[in-house]
């Protein structure tokens, strides 16, 4: 007799476990794994609480050249949400993504922008600069694009994010304001931006700066020693001064550059090191877009002859910035 | 005086250990766990020459290389004129197989022979027109002394065995050990070879060779040492190198051609 | 813009480059000779290979105390211990297994070099910043040289070069004749690590400028495109740091002289380069003198059968024979001796028979060893010689029609 009631119970509970967990379900947050910085801060700031975001590549990762770990596979496999660059910027890893978006929801974020805003490879015709996040300007757009991407996945939390959105975004435009502002006062002759490869493209657009690389668009492509007796050139004829190294890409070439400069008798100094590929530390300002970003245009501004105020935007950065 | 009594039985001459050229006690050598020489002992009489001769695999050529330091014995006791091989590596010349060596290795038969005084020259010391006037003095006398620039992948065997020599030649060395010089030359190396050996004896050095060829033993060598693994017998040809001590060391294994051919020999 | 570059006329960093490659090539190229006497070649790739993960290892440790995980010396120590390590590895594995030294050598360099590729992974995850470069050890990054890499150059190239001046005596009789090296008391296994430590120190050396991929081709490629030129070891040991020498100049200049040309594997280019036309063209080991030595012998072997037949008034059936015959002038066209040929041909017979009386003479052997069935006997003997030999041969013989 208790028997048939144990099993009736049973049943019932055993019955109303997939709706129990999809309860629980509904409240675990959106597990989120990012590459590079940028889209985990991104993910971050439009996600708040609701989301849990793992990004991979950490500060001072070379994205060009990152290879997936075993740890990062697994991790991928059992996300909600897998949000990557595209555009070539994990040039290692692209026919992975391809691989598993079969099986889930991968997102590649900067793909979607109009080809018109972004910047042409030199020799291929249908690759793209893929380092849109240099300027705010283009950023927002992808930022927008994380957010369709966290919409999709739980459509329930829509209009979380879409305020979250909103308050990123206006952070965002105040962080435009003040690049256009910092960098309209550096001299003219002075807007000549010379790092250790071409990330800083969309940045020259942005601000009306010479751009130049000692390696290409992407880090895999060796520097080449007729590039750098060019750029020596160039440095000494035109009276350049100050030059940046990158925190992700090593300074060898840069301090060859220097070197070679005051062979000739020139002078040039190191003007900062700038966030190109990857943010600065984990839990600092740097660490997040706003603070990177606030930090290059800060660095630069400051190296070239700029007002700059003296903590950045808004006073965040931390001293020796 | 020692009294060495082979395993045997057969009686040896006695020498006092001290001035031996070459004194060999209880030398095992294997190669894995399997005994290639196996407690041998041997006293080389000074200004004589010895043929160490036994089948093919008895360890002729490994107890030479052990006697050298070439490969490690399991167990043994070396002297050399009475001391420690090291002490004396000056006083011995070594002349290895034919075999060991890559003969197209770029170097000319002169160059082989200087490498004879390489001991002499030391690590930094210049090549003088007098090394090279000895080094084709040994050439000369081993009958090679117009292929002094030749190549030495350009010579026939047994003209690649006349330049071993004389490098060996060239160290000034009392003791000589010769690992089957004879195997696969011709007549006339053959001949070369033995009038120098026969020219050392005469001028009191000491020569040992491991020897492959029976027949000839009678006519090169003053004494000889059978082994198979274990010494079989060690003494002058007429004691050591009989029917029954070459039973003993070949077994069942002496070809008939060589039974005659040996016969006709011991007479 | 190539001819500025040849003459050093590029700027500072072109001639840096320049001159610290060269300097690199030459020190790999005599010391890589060594090995290539030895046989063991293919030894630099193991330890070149096994110099990673001591890379990885020395970065992690530096930065772990805090300090730039990225400092030099460091990293070239590091190198140097797992260098070590693997060579360690290799002759326990062929001395005390029964693992052929090929086989060793394989393990060797992919274990140890898969654990580097494993340690670049794990560094990438580690949070620690400034990593990027160390991928450079791999393929090198000559156009980030700067004065202090040139100065590590010259100075390890000058010491290793020193060394090998000290000890190319017994290294050479050591790779030549090992057993008779033992025999003359030489320490063959010293020996051998220290020719192994030389080509580490190469090896650690060059790993930043044309990385650890690439340091086997300077090391081994010189050695070999030397060997064509020469029968004598001690000038393959100076044509091979020559070879090192020019291919990593001339690379290092063309690699400025044009974009995209990336130095390391344009001087291992250049490399190969010397060692083709020497594989072609050299004169007495090329296959273009190979070749022409064959037709000429070829040629001779048949107008020499083509005299003797003559001579013995045999027919002659080969259309080769005949041409050559005809185009000398010593036959008409329809096969008759002419007075020529018939004058040559009695010499050649007499040839032969002067021959066999120098060959059955053991005085003579000297010249016997130098008959080939085409070499004139002039060449070989005086006249007084000849005169001599013929007197037992009695006097030339008439060739008949």
């Amino acid at each position: 007799m208790w028997i048939r009631q144990i099993a009736l119970m049973g049943l019932i509970i055993v019955m109303s476990l997939p709706v129990m967990a999809s309860q629980t379900r509904a409240e675990a947050p959106l597990k989120i794994v990012a590459t590079t910085g940028m889209i985990a801060d991104a993910a971050r700031q439009i996600g708040g609480d609701l989301v849990e975001v793992r990004g991979l590549m950490g500060p001072g990762v070379d994205p060009h050249a990152y290879r997936q770990t075993r740890s990062d596979i697994v991790a991928m496999t059992r996300a909600d949400l897998v949000l990557w660059h595209g555009l070539y910027l994990e040039a290692q890893m692209g026919d992975f993504f391809h691989d598993l978006e079969r099986k889930r929801q991968v997102v590649a974020v900067a793909e979607g922008l109009p080809k018109d805003l972004l910047r042409g490879h030199d020799t291929y015709a249908d690759k793209y600069d893929p380092h849109v996040w240099m300027t705010p300007v283009l950023w927002k757009l992808v930022v927008v694009e994380v957010q369709k991407a966290l919409t999709d996945a739980r459509p329930e939390a829509a209009d979380i994010f879409a305020a979250n959105a909103e308050t990123h975004l206006a952070d965002l435009d105040q962080l435009v304001a003040y690049g256009a502002n910092v960098l309209a006062t550096v001299p003219d002759r002075n807007k000549v931006l010379v790092t250790a490869h071409d990330a800083f493209g969309y940045f020259g657009q942005s601000y009306g700066f010479e751009v130049l690389g000692i390696q290409g668009i992407s880090t895999q492509s060796e520097a080449g020693l007729n590039r750098i007796g060019e750029l020596v050139n160039m440095l000494v004829e035109r009276q350049i001064d100050a030059v940046f190294v990158e925190s992700s890409v090593s300074d060898r070439s840069m301090r060859a550059l220097i070197e070679g400069a005051a062979a000739q008798g020139h002078e040039v100094r190191v003007g900062g090191e700038l966030f190109s590929d990857a943010m600065g530390a984990d839990g600092t300002y740097e660490g997040t877009y706003i603070g990177m970003l606030d930090h290059n245009i800060s660095t630069i501004g400051g190296a070239l002859g700029a007002q700059v105020p003296e903590r950045g935007m808004a006073g965040k950065l931390s001293a020796g910035s | 005086m020692l009294d060495l009594a082979s395993s045997n039985g057969q009686v040896q001459q006695d020498h006092g250990l001290d001035d031996s050229p070459l004194a060999i006690r209880g030398l095992t050598v294997s190669y894995g766990q399997k005994p290639a020489v196996f407690s041998v002992d041997m006293t080389v009489e000074p200004g004589k020459m010895t043929a160490i001769i036994g089948p093919n695999g008895a360890g002729k050529s490994t107890m030479l290389k052990a006697a050298l330091g070439i490969v490690p014995p399991v167990s043994g006791q070396i002297q050399v004129f009475g001391k420690p091989l090291d002490a004396q590596r000056v006083r011995i010349a070594y002349v290895p197989q034919r075999a060991s060596v890559d003969w197209d290795f770029p170097t000319r038969v002169i160059d082989v022979v200087l490498m004879g005084l390489y001991r002499e020259l030391g690590l930094l010391g210049r090549l003088r027109g007098h090394h090279k006037a000895a080094a084709m003095d040994c050439l000369d006398r081993v009958g090679m002394g117009d292929f002094a620039t030749r190549q030495i992948g350009q010579l026939s065997g047994g003209q690649q065995q006349r330049v071993f020599l004389a490098r060996a030649l060239a160290q000034g060395a009392d003791l000589y050990l010769l690992d089957e010089p004879f195997a696969g030359v011709d007549a006339a190396t053959e001949k070369a070879i033995i009038s120098v050996l026969k020219a050392l004896r005469e001028a009191g050095k000491t020569v040992v060779v491991v020897h492959h060829d029976l027949a000839t033993v009678t006519d090169y060598f003053d004494n000889v040492f059978l082994i198979n693994t274990n010494k079989v017998a060690e003494g002058t040809v007429a004691e050591a190198f009989t029917a029954e001590t070459l039973q003993a060391a070949y077994g069942g294994r002496l070809a008939t051609a060589q039974v005659d051919q040996l016969a006709l020999a011991l007479g | 813009m190539l001819i500025d570059a040849l003459l050093l006329q590029l700027g500072y960093n072109a001639t840096l480059v320049a001159i610290g490659a060269t300097l690199l090539g030459v020190s790999a190229g005599v010391t890589g000779t060594f090995l290539f006497l030895r046989k063991r070649a293919l030894v630099s790739d193991a330890i070149s290979h096994a110099t990673l993960p001591g890379v990885c290892l020395a970065f992690i440790l530096m930065a772990s105390f805090g300090g730039d995980g990225r400092n030099l010396v460091g990293l070239l120590l590091g190198s140097a211990v797992s260098a070590s390590a693997g060579l360690w590895c290799l002759n326990w594995l062929t001395r005390n297994t029964r693992l052929a030294e090929d086989a060793a050598i394989g393990s060797v360099l992919s274990v140890f070099f898969g654990f580097g590729i494993v340690l670049l992974t794990v560094i990438q995850t580690l949070g620690v910043g400034r990593q990027a470069g160390l991928e450079g050890f791999l393929l090198g990054s000559t156009a980030g040289m700067l004065w202090a890499d040139a100065m590590v150059i010259a100075v390890g190239g000058a010491v290793t070069l020193l060394l090998i001046l000290l000890i190319r005596r017994p290294m050479t009789l050591v790779a030549f004749d090992p057993e008779y090296a033992a025999a003359r008391g030489l320490p063959v296994s010293k020996i051998d690590m220290a020719m192994m430590g030389l080509v580490m120190a190469v090896t650690v050396v060059g790993l930043k400028i044309v990385g650890l991929i690439l340091i086997v081709a300077l090391l081994i490629i010189p050695a070999v495109t030397a060997r064509f030129w020469t029968e004598r070891s001690d000038y393959v040991v100076l044509l091979a740091g020559l070879a090192g020498g020019l291919s990593a100049y001339i690379g290092a200049a063309m690699s400025a002289s044009a974009p995209n040309l990336p130095t390391g594997p344009i001087i291992v280019l250049m490399s190969f380069a010397l060692f083709l036309f020497s594989l072609l063209f050299a004169p007495n080991r090329g296959v273009l003198a190979a070749v022409l030595r064959h037709f000429r012998f070829q040629r001779r072997v048949h107008l020499r059968q083509g005299l003797l037949a003559l001579a013995q008034g045999q027919p002659i059936y080969e259309k080769l024979t005949l041409r050559l015959l005809r185009n000398g002038g010593l036959v008409r066209a329809d096969g008759v001796a002419t007075d020529k040929g018939k004058a040559r041909a009695a010499k050649a017979l007499r040839d032969e028979r002067r021959w066999a009386v120098v060959r059955a003479d053991q005085a003579h052997e000297a010249a016997a060893a130098l008959y080939d069935g085409l070499r004139q006997i002039e060449s070989v003997l005086t006249q007084d010689q000849i005169t001599e030999i013929d007197r037992h041969i009695g006097g030339p013989k008439e060739v008949l029609a």
